[in-house]
């Protein structure tokens, strides 16, 4: 890693941390106004992270630079990217609280990850491969998107059940509002992840043949695919809406990210970059 | 010299019984030309009235400050046809600094019957607009009506006095938004026709709702209130029905027993696709089931909860009076220094141009034996002589200004005009 992307990484990493700061007090002491400056910050921070692989694409000589860093980088960058893109359409700041702390973490496993080891084995670099990582991510973070609704669509139903709206309900995004950031979260997220594992298995059916080993990545990938396909039919299909809808994304996610660490830490994996 | 002098007179909902309101509103409102007649007063230099069906008051700029109240008091009793022992009792004056912090407390909505509505405001601008058109105000007020409409924009922005609603309806519309979002396009049906119900359904469509049904077991009164609306008439056979197709429900029937069941709210969220239902419930006895509550999507409220959102937020909106209050004394503060400034202003310039006046004179006497100076040392010479009036005038000019920020000018800047002979 040059030093200038290491510069710009640091930068990003600040103002990300900024920004996380800012959302988590914003509810604390809630007021608006922080939140906002906040979404600026990390508006910022994701300027800088898009300098920071850009600098990297330029200086990419072949494969063997492509590292966990980046790999984890492109993943914050996603969901911070598709946070900010919903922020102009809808006034939904403090859904910066909830999507935040999820981007700074990202951003902390990438920092640690110091090393620019070759984790994309050289048989397997190639476009297709790109391809299968990019969409997969961006179908990752959109699901990122649509449990952290859930989970403040379970916070304000509480309130509102309770009747007790108070000044956190008054903060909170609408539960109308909320509910359709899970639905778009859900319903763009899986195409892409679709695509991302379509990608991946023809690309798998090349290099393997028929047989392919029994990785643990993706049997649990193609588990979490199984289960958000069923959230999306039956929020399509059968009507499912609001806390039923909030509170399985929740449960999808914990177990999607449980499962990620656990893989990773714990088992064999191909996929061995996170 | 003039002393601009604040003085007001008025009576409001704490001080006068609505009878005695009425007669003054009355009074004033046949009154053509009233801020002619007022200003036409002994003494009243600037005026302002302002008349709301809460309050009647008269803010003036006056010199012989006594006298004028007295005049503007009776004034008042004879328009309101008050007997003497009522007017003792109705009507309140304040002075200067008290009068200055009520104007900015009425403009401001801390003084209104209910805290933090935004009428007043509106009130009080059309009021100053009026006396603007008619000439009756000037410096002194102009400057003091500006200042209060920037201590109630201060209030509005800086306190959350207005944020939350203080009435049942206003808490109904409010929560809807929480539930929905926007509440543009939604659709809403009235159980019932009470006349809360109606005033939470204008509010509903205010902020945009529209499609409005009403069901009542009498078809004629539905009809009517749907016409307002400009929505259907549906029998009670039908309510089943309704309550698959709408967001909102207002219910507000003398029905002893439950309208609406919790089975018929669990029975419609399958045709509703789950879609969020917000049930309003003002009737007493009840009208819907509160089991209808504990159906997923389902969003139920009735009086009683909607009664204690209110009271929390009034008791927020006296928690940010506490802050308001801070900022009114800080305006007022602003204020009466700039206007007891004024009233040493005249003084100290009439001051400063004696003693240029004098240098001048002295100079032009001496300007013989200087010409045989060189340049530079008559420079030096005028340089001393107006350094000496400087450092003589700072003391006195400095006084007069700190005593001034203390409303205690009047004797000190009459000394100076004595003492330096300035009104010669």
């Amino acid at each position: 890693m040059t030093s200038v992307e290491g510069i710009l990484f640091a930068a990003a990493l600040f103002c990300c941390s900024l920004a996380t700061g800012g959302y988590l007090i914003s509810l604390l002491v809630r007021r608006v106004a922080l939140a906002k400056i906040s979404t600026w910050i990390l508006a910022a921070g994701f300027i800088l992270l898009a300098l920071n692989l850009l600098f990297a694409a330029v200086h990419w000589t072949d494969w063997s630079s492509f590292g966990s860093r980046h790999f984890l980088s492109i993943y914050a960058w996603v969901i911070a990217g598709i946070y900010l893109g919903l922020q102009l359409k809808t006034k939904t700041r403090l859904l910066g609280a909830f999507i935040a702390p999820f981007i700074l973490l990202f951003l902390i496993a990438a920092a640690g990850q110091g090393s620019d080891r070759n984790l994309v084995p050289s048989q397997w670099q190639g476009g297709l491969t790109t391809l299968h990582l990019v969409l997969a991510i961006a179908g990752e973070a959109l699901f990122v998107l649509a449990s952290a609704a859930g989970a403040m669509f379970l916070i304000q139903n509480n309130l509102l059940k309770n009747k007790k709206p108070g000044p956190l309900g008054r903060l909170l995004p609408s539960l109308g509002d909320l509910d359709q950031i899970n639905h778009f979260g859900l319903l763009w997220g899986f195409p892409l992840l679709t695509l991302g594992m379509i990608g991946g298995a023809v690309y798998a059916a090349f290099v393997w043949g028929g047989s392919w080993p029994a990785d643990p990545k993706v049997v649990w990938s193609f588990a979490v695919w199984v289960f958000y396909g069923f959230l999306l039919h039956q929020r399509l299909a059968i009507g499912w809406k609001g806390s039923r809808m909030a509170v399985l994304s929740c449960l999808g996610l914990i177990a999607f990210l449980l499962s990620a660490l656990g893989i990773r830490f714990c088992l064999a994996t191909v996929h061995n970059f996170i | 010299m003039k002393e601009a002098m604040i003085g007001l007179v008025g009576l409001n909902h704490k001080t006068a019984p609505l009878a005695v309101r009425e007669r003054l509103f009355a009074g004033c409102q046949e009154q053509a030309n009233l801020l002619a007649d007022l200003k036409a007063i002994d003494g009243v230099l600037e005026i302002l009235h302002l008349s709301t069906c809460n309050r009647v008051e008269l803010v003036a700029s006056l010199e012989d400050a006594p006298r004028a109240l007295g005049e503007l008091e009776s004034f008042l009793a004879r328009y309101g046809g008050l007997a003497d022992e009522e007017a003792a009792a109705c009507l309140y004056t304040y002075r200067d600094r008290e009068a200055i912090r009520h104007l900015f407390r009425v403009t401001s909505s801390l003084d209104s019957l209910v805290m933090g509505e935004a009428q007043i405001l509106g009130q009080v601008k059309d009021a100053y607009r009026l006396a603007l058109a008619q000439n009756a105000t000037g410096v002194v007020l102009n400057r003091l009506m500006h200042r209060a409409f920037r201590a109630a924009k201060r209030v509005r922005t800086e306190t959350g006095i207005a944020a939350n609603p203080v009435s049942v309806s206003f808490a109904a519309v409010e929560l809807a938004k929480k539930i929905f979002g926007t509440l543009a396009g939604r659709k809403i049906l009235i159980i019932g026709a009470g006349e809360m119900a109606e005033l939470t359904c204008t509010h509903l469509v205010g902020n945009g709702a529209e499609d409005i049904t009403v069901v009542n077991r009498s078809p004629a009164q539905a009809r009517l209130l749907a016409e307002k609306f400009h929505g259907a008439a549906v029998g009670l056979e039908a309510l089943d029905e309704a309550l698959c197709d709408v967001d909102i429900v207002i219910s507000s029937t003398g029905a002893p027993t439950y309208v609406v069941t919790g089975e018929m709210v669990r029975r419609c969220l399958r045709k509703r696709k789950n879609r969020l239902l917000f049930l309003v419930d003002i009737a007493v006895p009840r009208d819907i089931d509160p089991a209808a509550d504990e159906v997923e999507n389902v969003y139920l409220y009735n009086i009683d909860h909607l009664q204690d959102i209110v009271d929390e937020n009034i008791k927020n909106r006296r928690r940010e009076a506490l802050k308001a209050e801070a900022i009114i004394e800080e305006e007022v503060a602003n204020y009466t220094n700039w206007l007891k400034e004024l009233e040493a202003v005249p003084t100290i310039v009439s001051l400063r141009s004696k003693a240029e006046g004098i240098v001048r004179t002295e100079m032009e006497k001496a300007s013989g034996w200087m010409e045989n100076l060189e340049n530079a040392d008559r420079e030096k010479v005028e340089a001393l002589v107006h350094g000496i009036v400087n450092k003589v005038l700072h003391a006195p000019v400095a006084v007069m200004k700190e005593e001034s920020a203390e409303f205690a000018s009047q004797d000190i800047v009459a000394a100076a005009r004595q003492l330096f002979r300035l009104d010669d």
